[in-house]
């Protein structure tokens, strides 16, 4: 088979950091071909390079025998017939499907762009990818699987031989997912070759062939993924051995006492009657489908958003009409946002302020805010927690993802919450940072502390939890009190709104 | 000391750069550095410092408050109303402030309780309050103010120094300690930096809100009311187009239109670096149409270095690796 893409002696420096080291690997054509790594491994550089967005690098990219060096991202894309489609697809929300496919590159008539033909054109590839939505239809009402094809189809209007996903699968639902991949065996089939980057390994063990790993900025070794088990692919990654698979390593410290009580819980269209009980000491699970309901339910006790009926019990005592999530953080409830980027952390804050935020009144000398306390008590759980780097002056926006999370951990942790609620605490999140959090998880109930796990990934809430809620379609579907009864089926069942 | 420029970098940038502007007037008339002129600069600063006080508390929650030259306006004309008709000054004051802070808190409802956009929000109360102006006084300006009311905020301290200078550094140093010190400053900047991350941290971003507006029109209340003591008299027209300079003096001085980032100490810079540009020009007979030539592109400069700091900071890092 020909190589479609050869990486040779490519390094790349920044300010101060030496972030991809010689590397070399080559992709052959039509194969799916996974890069793996954990947050800060060099995956997205390196890609970044592919794809002419970082031109100045050291070593050569050749694609198809013959050596590039695209200007820019653009110069990829139409010169190169190679793309990228991103993590958060970036649309005009505005404008039409075939507006955004073509733009920057729509059909003309003379002066003026030939709207008919950019319909039947995108609508030709809308086809050849199994879209119900056409080139006509406004972008502001496609769902995110949605828009992960539409960025496909602007890959296929340019003639991309080379396509790169990275983490195509962080906001669709599991129907959404399987769509995506009988569109990627589709394009495999007509030659096309594709590049995958995802944290997810079943994804890679379902969908690609060969995997290229990268750790620390260097080339570790390309595994084929027929003749490579799950343990093998993270030890390579990681360099040690690391239980992934979410589990508990210690006995349940579950006690019989209710510290949170759910009645009848209703806001608006989101979510209906949901009811339910957490115990003290306890890791609830709430497993569900994109689009469930399970935040809006997690922000609607936390006070972020307004309740629209039902009542909720703290500690047995009836929470105020006026709920705010001030409230919450002094009567001992916490939230671990789904989006960090977006709802965790504060852009123009340093890790110190971001983990004081919540506990303010903590570091007071009379009435005025400690930084030398802050700063003690921000360094106190970096050490607890391991955060990497120890840097608790940088900015929050600059740590990898696993850290960022452990950062919105220790705010908490700060806090002395009682009940914590985490909303898809592993999004993101590399597979050593991975374990690190579960083990935090573990520590935390030991102190008596209570948990609700929110999750879209089914080892996770099924390993970590001690019961588990299942939701669908803004509705509680089922409730699984024992260990015996997790069965990958049956709960799926009880997603999908099954019964 | 290093710490302390390292931390202040950008306010020491437009300080140096006031200083430099100061050296130049001094150079073209001597006159310029003589402790009377002095003393017109800090004079010259005093309202415009004030409001920008307030209004980059707005700014730093992410809003902005268009119309606090209309609060300005206002508390002027009830202030000099109550003193004409023989109010205890200082219940006057009491009186102005309260006025201030009310109509801040009206911001603040349409802001966090109608969820408007604060610009669009603060022009239309920016036209509400000026109108609330004009009906009150008919257009006639309220006039004979007399001198137990002016004496308090004009009177002389010591080397020429009046005391309303006083009380424009008292307020800077009151907003420095508590945006930099309180919990209040903290949860403002955390608004600021981003609205849902500070909700989600248990932050009460409605109060914290209503005190940025409540804060800024207390501020344009002080305004109103020194300028009332230095003139005498209070007009339905005053302070208009004042919320731009303002904002200048904030936005030269380092805060960030988006919110999230600002300090006193660059806001007073920044209104100290447009008084001695004005002062100064005219001390060099620059002739007055010039002058807003010149200022507006002070301002747009001033802004480009605040918006190169960035880059700047990475090529000299690239440097130091080299």
């Amino acid at each position: 088979m020909a190589k479609a893409v050869e990486f040779v002696k490519i390094n790349k420096r920044f300010p101060g950091v030496h972030v991809l080291k010689d590397i070399s690997f080559s992709v052959e054509e039509g194969e799916v071909h996974a890069l793996l790594g954990e947050n800060g491994a060099g995956k997205s550089t390196l890609l970044n390079i592919l794809h002419g967005v970082y031109p100045e690098y050291e070593g050569s990219v050749i694609l198809h025998g013959k050596e590039v060096h695209f200007k820019d991202a653009n110069d990829a894309i139409v010169n190169g017939n190679i793309s990228k489609v991103h993590q958060e697809t970036l649309v005009v929300k505005d404008l039409t499907v075939g507006q955004n496919v073509t733009l920057g590159y729509e059909p003309k008539k003379g002066m003026f762009v030939d709207f008919a033909k950019m319909n039947s054109d995108v609508d030709a590839i809308l086809k050849e990818l199994n879209c119900k939505f056409s080139a006509a239809d406004l972008v502001a009402n496609l769902t995110s699987g949605e828009m992960q094809m539409l960025a496909i189809a602007r890959a296929l209007y340019h003639h991309s031989n080379i396509i790169s996903l990275d983490e195509p699968t962080a906001s669709l639902t599991l129907k959404e997912t399987d769509a995506l991949f009988d569109v990627i065996r589709k394009l495999k089939s007509q030659g096309v070759t594709i590049l995958y980057v995802s944290h997810h390994l079943e994804e890679i063990f379902q969908i690609c062939d060969r995997a290229s790993i990268l750790r620390d900025g260097e080339y570790i070794e390309t595994l084929d993924i027929a003749k490579t088990t799950r343990d093998e692919l993270i030890h390579s990654m990681v360099g040690r051995n690391v239980a992934a698979v979410a589990g508990r390593l210690r006995p349940s410290p579950r006690t019989e006492e209710v510290v949170l009580k759910v009645e009848h819980l209703s806001s608006g269209s989101n979510f209906e009657d949901v009811s339910f009980e957490l115990h003290k000491g306890e890791i609830l699970g709430f497993f569900g489908l994109v689009g469930a309901g399970r935040t809006e339910v997690m922000r609607t006790i936390f006070g972020a958003d307004r309740k629209t009926g039902g009542e909720v019990y703290l500690h047995g005592k009836k929470l105020e009409s006026a709920w705010n999530t001030t409230k919450a953080l002094h009567a001992g409830l916490g939230l671990v946002p789904e989006d960090r980027k977006t709802q965790g952390f504060m852009a123009l804050s340093d890790n110190t302020d971001n983990i004081a935020i919540s506990s303010l009144e903590k570091y007071m000398t009379g009435l005025f805010v400690d930084q030398n306390k802050k700063n003690k008590n921000a360094a106190r759980y970096f050490e607890e927690m391991d955060v990497h780097p120890r840097r608790i002056d940088y900015l929050t926006r600059n740590m990898s993802g696993g850290n960022q999370q452990k950062v919105i951990l220790s705010r908490w942790m700060s806090a002395e919450t009682e009940i914590l609620i985490f909303d898809e605490p592993t999004k993101g999140v590399d597979v050593a940072a991975k374990a690190e959090i579960y083990r935090l998880m573990e520590d935390m109930v030991a102190q008596g502390k209570s948990l609700i796990v929110v999750s879209s990934e089914l080892p996770e809430v099924m390993g970590l939890s001690d019961r588990l809620i299942v939701m669908s379609e803004g509705k509680i579907t089922g409730e699984l009190t024992d260990k015996e009864q997790y069965q990958e089926d049956v709960i799926m069942n009880y997603a999908i709104g099954g019964n | 000391m290093s710490r302390f420029i390292s931390k202040n970098k950008r306010e020491l940038v437009v300080f140096l750069a006031t200083l430099a502007m100061a050296a130049a007037f001094t150079i073209m008339n001597p006159a310029f550095i003589r402790w009377n002129n002095i003393l017109t600069v800090f004079q010259q600063m005093v309202l415009n410092g004030v409001l920008a006080v307030g209004i980059m508390f707005a700014i730093i929650t992410g809003g902005i408050d268009l119309s606090i030259g209309c609060t300005y306006a206002i508390t002027g004309i009830c202030v000099a109303w109550c003193t004409v008709h023989s109010v205890n000054p200082f219940i006057s004051i009491a009186i102005g402030l309260i006025i201030g802070a009310v109509l801040g808190a009206f911001n603040g409802f349409l802001v966090t309780g109608l969820k408007l956009q604060p610009f669009i929000a603060t022009l239309g109360t920016m036209s509400l309050y000026r109108g609330i102006a004009y009906v009150v006084t008919g257009g006639i300006p309220v006039t004979s103010v007399p001198d137990s009311y002016r004496n308090i905020f004009n009177g002389k301290m010591f080397a020429g120094i009046r005391f309303y200078v006083l009380v424009m550094i008292v307020l800077f140093i009151v907003a420095y300690i508590i945006l930099a010190k309180t919990r209040t400053g903290a949860y403002l900047y955390a608004v600021g930096g981003n609205e849902e991350a500070a909700k989600l941290s248990g932050v009460n971003v409605i109060k914290t809100k209503y005190i940025a507006y409540i804060v800024c029109g207390a501020c344009a209340a002080i305004a109103g009311m020194i300028m009332l003591a230095s003139l005498g008299s209070a007009e339905a027209t005053a302070g208009t187009g004042y919320e731009t300079n303002a904002i200048a003096a904030a936005a030269i001085g380092g805060t960030r239109m988006a919110g999230g980032r600002g300090s006193a100490l660059g806001t007073f810079i920044g209104a100290l670096m447009l008084a001695v540009l004005k002062v100064g020009m005219v001390v060099i007979n620059v002739d007055s149409f010039w002058q807003y030539i010149v200022t507006g592109l002070i301002i747009i400069v001033a802004s480009y270095f605040e918006f190169m700091q960035e880059d700047i900071k990475a090529f000299m890092a690239r440097r130091k690796n080299k």
